[in-house]
């Protein structure tokens, strides 16, 4: 025969033989006695959260020699959405970290009929379960499942620069205030290239606490949305006309731009989380925190939406068990008090929560007491859904096509029609 | 009197007696790292009483090692929450009076509560180590602090863990080969056809077309039939693996989607008119640079590259920030415009930026074909008296179409799915319409969305089909209008 066919036959085994092998064939045996464990952060690169986070891996490994933890990094946004795409490839890590609100997305996904994250009830005791705030807890499940352990919360509240209010003599703001309030004070601190307020008006994410402020809410109790309930349009039109009527926050403000006002002292208040809180104190930034205000002097006060970061173990992990130890240590009071004075990450351990030094650090204790007042995102299918119709809705009415009642109608129709075909 | 204190210490221990939890049992058959635990109380415990269950991994139960595993309490269940078993994060039940099972109630902390008159409860532990035997024992707490502990039982969690098995690649790894091994054979049978015929210098030619035609086949051909065979499944993130055969459904659900003519129509438009600027401009910069005149044109040339040699990633974010409100186009022109945030203002901004970053390739690929024309033809129609525009329209222009005709067509394949411009840019918004895609979207970057975001990889599958059949159209037709595979020969 001649060489080139010996050559091309060649060529065709070599191309087919890998059909021959199996996947545990493929895998290469770890070293004996010794667990790997791969866990995915979504703490910001270089950030004090991603310190902490390593040192805290180190510690765990330190105490149990026979265990390797591989850690990566990956974006906080897309955290979920890269998960689904390493898990449908059998790639998942064994700890992931993730939102409460992505489970509801998360939790729907099936390979081959398995879902992609492990149910945890199995793997913890009772006594374990209680070390937790019970709504942060509850927060983690998803249609019956415990899919992370919850290791911090948080939610939007009011900062602002003091040096800026004195500049301008306006008294601080505090836990009085109603919504008008914080509109005529923004409109008195507006002035050159200072707005009075930051926060992005077309998100979301931050009119969810005024919706519920306002008297709205965007589920009954059946789970059933009610994006156009009463108040809710009232709410859009008040926080998209904090831009567009009354001009106290800058034109197409976004939550990144709204970061670089305020630390540019270009914004006397902002409506933020904790989580820029450490950045702001870097950049000299004497912030103070308050309560979000009531709406109108007996009404409901703004009731920012809650949201829990935790530990999520992968149904692929065939390291379960210790990397459900690992998911426990990185949640545990220990490590949560360090987050928490470090870098301000508010805990969801019941033990910390009474911490003397916790509770004596005034952001620590400010947070705290507006995650009280707040409204627990639901981890629902619905609660994934919600934010595709709720950004045309926002889109409509800030470029004025359509009034806000009209908008959060469709909104809530389209919804409804989205839960319907996730349902079929 | 001696009487009287037997009867009361009687009557004090048969208390501790009967409130002692009694007749111990575990199985440890109950689900992965679950084992039951099944003990009886013979009466007259107390409200306030507490169970606590204590664990041990070892067979010596020792309570100064143990771990407190949970707690069970008597009390009064009146408004608390009974979650029926199954729904909390473990099963407890317990027997009354009655002797009926129900699930026991729960303290908003989460404790299990169970009303007095209880005989019997049954809890299942959670929490166990696998496959290692566990030593449990009940310790009966009283309200005035008095302790007993239950005998100790042993058991072992047996239950095994649901593994997911590893995804099965050898089938896809067998149609791969299958494809491959198909061409060489092709190969091989054009190889024989042409010795046979005498046409000895082909002889090497087909074994030097194979390895990329092999390259083809895995990286491109194998994912195109995958992808034409996906949109005929329903296939979504929910049933990945499991899908299943639905014919057309799909591509009915492509053509009934909200916005389909829309996002069709701007996408041809933003491939018409990017092209068409390409072209133009390119070509204007390329006969500005190949006049022998012009000084500085290595200076000008290497500043017009620019933009192509920046990665368009980051060119785009800053193309991004210069349009925002606070921006610099702003800032220059005065204005206070918000293009991003409006429809058309957002289709100007992407279309506009699309163009400053191809315009830098066409100008290279122009000046190219530019060189290689003969300046004889040139000389002689001077000579003729033709002015530069004659000379442009009846020398340059028919001279360069050789090159022109390719050049368009891939350029207009190129911008049909040019990706990350738009997601960069504006993420296909602003997006006004709630069922469908965005202002800006193009067909490419909203099955991106179908795809990734919503899940529906058989939907996504079918759009990237039609894509696929659009620009196949337009490809043959231009070239059978324009000759160009004529050209080329």
């Amino acid at each position: 025969m001649p060489k080139q066919t010996w050559l091309a036959l060649a060529l065709a085994a070599l191309v087919l033989l890998p059909g021959c092998i199996t996947e545990e064939d493929a895998l290469a045996p770890g070293e004996e006695g010794v667990v790997q464990l791969s866990v995915w952060h979504s703490f910001a690169a270089e950030s004090k959260e991603e310190a902490a986070f390593r040192a805290h891996i180190a510690a765990f490994e330190a105490a149990n020699p026979g265990v390797e933890v591989d850690v990566t990094g990956v974006p906080f946004a897309e955290a979920d959405r890269q998960f689904m795409i390493a898990a449908q490839g059998g790639e998942a890590p064994d700890l992931v970290r993730l939102s409460s609100d992505q489970l509801g997305k998360i939790g729907d996904v099936r390979v081959s009929g398995q879902p992609l994250l492990e149910d945890l009830r199995p793997h913890l005791t009772p006594n374990e379960r209680s070390s937790y705030d019970v709504r942060a807890l509850h927060a983690m499940r998803y249609e019956g499942a415990l899919l992370g352990l919850p290791a911090s919360q948080d939610c939007l509240s009011l900062l602002y620069n003091p040096l800026l209010f004195d500049t301008a003599g306006v008294g601080y703001p505090d836990a009085s205030w109603t919504h008008e309030d914080l509109l005529q004070a923004a409109m008195d601190l507006t002035a050159g290239d200072v707005q009075g307020l930051a926060m992005p008006v077309k998100d979301a994410y931050w009119w969810f606490g005024f919706q519920a402020g306002f008297g709205g809410a965007l589920f009954d109790a059946n789970g059933t949305p009610t994006l156009d309930s009463n108040g809710s349009a009232e709410a859009m039109r008040w926080v998209v006309g904090l831009e567009q009527v009354h001009g106290v926050v800058l034109q197409g403000t976004q939550s990144e731009s709204m970061k670089t006002q305020f630390l540019s002292s270009k914004a006397a208040m902002i409506v933020d989380g904790p989580w820029n809180w450490a950045t702001y104190e870097a950049g000299r930034i004497p912030v103070q925190q308050t309560l979000l205000p009531t709406v109108g002097i007996d009404g409901d006060r703004i009731a920012p939406l809650v949201t829990y970061k935790g530990w999520s173990v992968a149904k692929q992990s065939e390291e379960k068990v210790w990397a459900t130890k690992l998911a426990l240590h990185l949640s545990s009071a220990e490590v949560q008090r360090t987050f928490a004075l470090e870098t301000y990450t508010l805990p969801t351990h019941v033990e910390v929560y009474d911490d003397p030094a916790v509770v004596e650090d005034p952001v620590l204790s400010g947070f705290l007491e507006q995650l009280m007042v707040g409204t627990p995102a639901p981890t629902t299918r619905g609660m994934a859904l919600v934010y595709d119709p709720l950004v045309s809705a926002f889109e409509n009415v800030y470029a004025g096509t359509m009034e806000a009642e009209e908008a959060l109608r469709r909104a809530d129709e389209a919804l409804e029609a989205d839960l319907a075909e996730a349902a079929a | 009197m001696k009487r009287m204190a037997v009867l009361f210490a009687v009557l004090a221990l048969s208390g501790l007696v009967a409130a002692e939890a009694q007749d111990l049992s575990a199985d440890g058959d109950a689900g992965y790292r679950q084992v039951t635990l099944e003990w009886s109380m013979a009466g007259g415990e107390v409200e306030g009483t507490v169970f606590e269950v204590w664990t041990n991994a070892s067979n010596a139960f020792d309570l100064e090692l143990a771990t407190l595993h949970s707690t069970v309490m008597v009390g009064p269940t009146e408004g608390l929450a009974q979650p029926p078993l199954g729904a909390w994060y473990d099963d407890c039940s317990a027997n009354g009076p009655t002797g009926t099972a129900e699930p026991v109630h729960r303290h908003p902390n989460g404790t299990a509560v169970v009303p007095l008159g209880t005989t019997d409860i049954r809890c299942v532990l959670t929490g166990m180590p696998p496959g290692e035997e566990v030593a449990i024992a009940v310790r009966t707490v009283l309200p005035d602090g008095q302790a007993s502990l239950s005998e100790v039982v042993l058991s072992t969690s047996s239950g095994e863990d649901d593994l997911v098995g590893a995804l099965p690649t050898s089938p896809y790894l067998f149609a791969i080969g299958s494809i491959v091994l198909s061409l060489i054979a092709l190969l091989a049978g054009l190889r024989w056809l042409d010795a046979r015929d005498g046409r000895t210098s082909s002889r090497s030619a087909h074994l030097f077309i194979a390895p990329a035609l092999i390259a083809l086949a895995v990286l491109t051909f194998y994912p195109v039939l995958y992808g034409m065979w996906l949109a005929l499944t329903d296939a979504d993130q929910s049933r990945l693996g499991e899908q299943a055969f639905i014919g057309f459904g799909n591509f009915v659900e492509v053509v009934r989607t909200s916005g389909f003519l829309r996002v069709t129509a701007f996408t041809l438009v933003w491939s018409v008119v990017n092209v068409t600027a390409h072209i133009v401009v390119g070509l204007m910069l390329a006969m500005a640079l190949n006049s022998s005149s012009l000084k500085g044109r290595g200076a000008y040339r290497t500043v017009l590259l620019l933009p192509w040699a920046v990665p368009s990633y980051i060119s785009v974010l800053v193309w991004r920030g210069m349009f925002e409100p606070a921006g610099i186009i702003n800032d220059l022109l005065g204005t206070e415009l918000n293009l991003l945030a409006d429809p058309a203002g957002a289709r100007l901004a992407v279309i506009l930026v699309n163009i400053w970053l191809g315009i830098p390739f066409m100008m290279m690929s122009i000046s190219g074909a530019l060189q290689a024309l003969p300046q004889d033809m040139y000389e002689a129609a001077e000579m003729d008296g033709a002015g530069p525009w004659t000379q442009f329209t009846n020398l340059t222009l028919p001279n360069l179409r050789s090159a022109l005709v390719p050049l368009s067509l891939l350029g207009f394949i190129w911008t049909f799915n040019m990706f990350n411009v738009i997601y960069l840019m504006t993420d296909g918004g602003p997006n006004l319409d709630f069922d469908g895609p965005g202002s800006t979207d193009i067909l490419i970057t909203y099955v991106y969305d179908v795809a990734f975001r919503d899940g529906a990889y058989g939907v996504a599958a079918a759009w990237s089909v039609v894509i696929f059949l659009m620009l196949v159209a337009f490809s043959w037709t231009y070239m059978q209008r324009t000759n160009a595979t004529e050209a080329v020969a």
